[in-house]
């Protein structure tokens, strides 16, 4: 008895040391945010957060990007700092960053955390829908000095998204259905930016309101939907054609749903359409493409 | 075997294993996807202007993270070694009581409640694994005194079921879960280090080492144990309240390693067969050799986690599947001869 005692009083001693030495002294996330005329070294951690980046003309300063970063094309020869998912918090330190913008996601607010421990300025952005690309924009000119620059896209994007929002107007509404994984079938529900995006090009989500954002269906509720197009993003490595040629095979058997029915199933690329961020009006442009072809015909 | 076990033989192993431990903790800690020099690491914090990445990279993310594996890797191989010998089942990991499952529960409960203040630096995350972790195992402990007293079978069917049942619940969540949010879990349910603050490298340190030197104590009864029930209590061993202690210490680690590196198997599995497989099964010797030897193989796979992908990083729990099976299969050849498993 006397021995676990004392092993007990052990460990209460090493704790107390422990919070004694520790607690406290640990924190450095007092150290104030760069100011934005001092912000010389950008590091993103989403793809979508590197294009805004570069819309904003901030092309020298980014000093670190996401292995998927892929444009614009300039994003390909910056340093790469480790995946969305799994952030190289090494990595992101030996960039020497004065700003890192991460993304409101569970494990990028893990990895912000973890970065402000250390030292690092970081700042958080929530980009799931339209509405929140443009505070997204806003906050990021905020902190880097880039507010005429960010009025101007914001101008810019809202602008074009009018015109073709004003050119779908004189439609009747095509019911989409959005996929996003054939097997098993998982498609786009109404909570999701994709929706807003099939929106904005003319058209209408085919599923109603669902639990998910993007529900699992089946083959029922596929009949049921009656969708008029639809969409799927490439997936993967495969490229557009082959896939193409996959969902014309797979969707031969709902040959009574009308998208089926007069062949209007569309596999796309899925850069702008499955990112939210400045090339957003292609992405509505790319949409628009598939449910009104013959206008886009020329 | 025949061999010996003295105390001289003992302190000379452990003090070897632990040579190799600082060494390849040494040798992990100059690895890693950013190239970094020890000379600029001494120039200290804030060398010259601005601050050091160098100094940085090094003693606030490598070292903690390396330390932490150790101290991880430890935790995870002696509990494995008493789970073993208290369920007397050589398939026993420090997870087959529904240790992994209830902490798997924990942490995606405070995803899904999407809790956001930390309790001690730690994330909510952490904080809800460990408790559902200790939640568990003291319900499958219940659940297994009710089935009589110390009755292994019904221990071991309490936990699989328990284990099997939170895991549904976990796939259910997942599958009703709103957004993909969830899938980040997916990553702690494979098992992730990362740095920590030093507080909790410091805390966690304590406790385990504690935990080890506990259960090093109760060596000779976990001996006594393994020949069985009634040969222990013929030899004046209090078999009730071993197994109890035991189990509350090595449950304790468990809990422990799971809320730092989520669900980092194989460790608690191999790291306890191959020591005794090599060198023999007296728990004297077992409890600390497995500890040192899982916090040297925990150290070296993180390190392969770290940069076998770079600049992205693998869950360190898919490096000690897929180098630790081929390992462990190989040491099983080679040694089960000389233990005399083929009479």
């Amino acid at each position: 008895m006397r021995q676990w005692l004392l092993l007990l009083l052990l460990i209460f001693c090493w704790m107390a040391a422990g919070f004694a030495f520790f607690d406290g002294a640990e924190t450095r996330e007092s150290a104030g945010a760069a100011l934005p005329k001092d912000v010389q070294r950008i590091v993103s951690l989403a793809p979508n957060l590197t294009e805004i980046l570069f819309a904003l003309g901030l092309d020298e300063q980014i000093a670190g990007v996401t292995i998927f970063s892929d444009y614009p094309p300039a994003a390909m020869k910056k340093r790469k700092i480790g995946s969305f998912w799994q952030p190289n918090i090494e990595a992101v330190i030996a960039a020497k960053p004065d700003l890192v913008v991460t993304l409101e996601f569970p494990q990028q607010k893990e990895a912000a955390r973890r970065l402000r421990r250390l030292g690092c300025n970081c700042l958080t952005v929530n980009i799931e829908k339209v509405g929140d690309l443009f505070e997204a924009i806003d906050r990021i000119a905020e902190a880097t000095g880039k507010d005429a620059e960010a009025a101007e896209l914001a101008s810019n994007l809202r602008s074009r998204l009018d015109v073709l929002s004003a050119s779908a107007a004189k439609y009747e509404r095509a019911k989409v259905l959005w996929v996003i994984a054939r097997e098993p079938l998982r498609v786009a529900g109404r909570d999701t930016f994709v929706n807003e995006l099939i929106e904005l090009a003319g058209g209408e989500n085919a599923i109603g309101r669902t639990v998910h954002k993007y529900p699992p269906i089946g083959s029922e509720q596929v009949i049921a939907s009656a969708p008029d197009v639809i969409i799927e993003p490439a997936m993967g490595s495969k490229t557009v054609s082959e896939q193409q040629k996959e969902a014309l095979r797979y969707w031969s058997r709902f040959k009574n749903v009308p998208a089926v029915a007069n062949g209007r199933i569309y596999v796309i690329s899925p850069d702008t359409v499955c990112r939210l961020g400045p090339r957003l009006h292609q992405g509505v442009e790319t949409v628009a493409r598939c449910l009104r072809p013959q206008l886009f015909a020329d | 075997m025949t061999e010996i076990l003295t105390p001289n033989k003992l302190i000379v192993r452990i003090a070897w294993a632990l040579l190799l431990l600082l060494a390849v903790m040494f040798v992990c800690s100059l690895i890693g996807t950013e190239r970094i020099s020890l000379k600029a690491v001494f120039a200290g914090d804030e060398a010259g202007s601005a601050v050091n990445p160098d100094y940085e990279i090094f003693v606030r993310v490598r070292i903690p993270r390396i330390v932490l594996g150790a101290i991880v890797g430890a935790a995870l191989a002696c509990s494995g070694v008493v789970f073993q010998a208290l369920l007397r089942n050589p398939l026993a990991d420090p997870y087959i009581l529904g240790i992994s499952s209830g902490a798997g529960l924990g942490a995606m409960i405070a995803v899904l409640v999407g809790l956001n203040s930390a309790v001690f630096g730690r994330s909510p995350i952490a904080v809800f694994a460990f408790a559902g972790a200790m939640g568990t195992v003291w319900l499958v402990w219940f659940i297994g005194r009710l089935t009589g007293k110390f009755h292994l079978t019904g221990l071991l069917l309490a936990g699989v079921v328990v284990n099997a049942f939170f895991s549904a619940v976990i796939m259910f969540l997942t599958s009703v879960a709103r957004s993909d949010e969830v899938y980040g879990t997916m990553f702690w349910l494979m098992g992730n280090m990362a740095e920590e603050d030093f507080l909790v490298v410091w805390t966690a340190g304590g406790c385990v080492a504690a935990g080890i030197a506990a259960l090093f104590y109760l060596g000779p009864q976990l001996n006594a144990l393994s020949f069985g029930e009634d040969d222990a209590r013929s030899i004046g061993v209090n078999t009730g309240r071993t197994r109890t202690t035991a189990f509350a210490i090595a449950a304790f680690m468990t809990a422990i390693a799971v809320s730092i590196s989520g669900l980092v198997g194989f460790v608690g599995l191999i790291v306890p067969h191959a020591v005794r497989l090599v060198l023999g099964p007296d728990h004297r010797q077992l409890l600390p050799l497995s500890a040192i030897f899982g916090a040297i193989f925990l150290v070296a796979a993180d390190t392969l986690a770290r940069i076998v992908v770079a600049p992205a990083q693998l869950p360190v729990g898919v490096v000690t599947a897929i180098a630790g099976g081929p390992f462990f299969l190989l040491l099983l050849v080679r040694y089960s001869k000389k233990v005399g498993w083929s009479k």
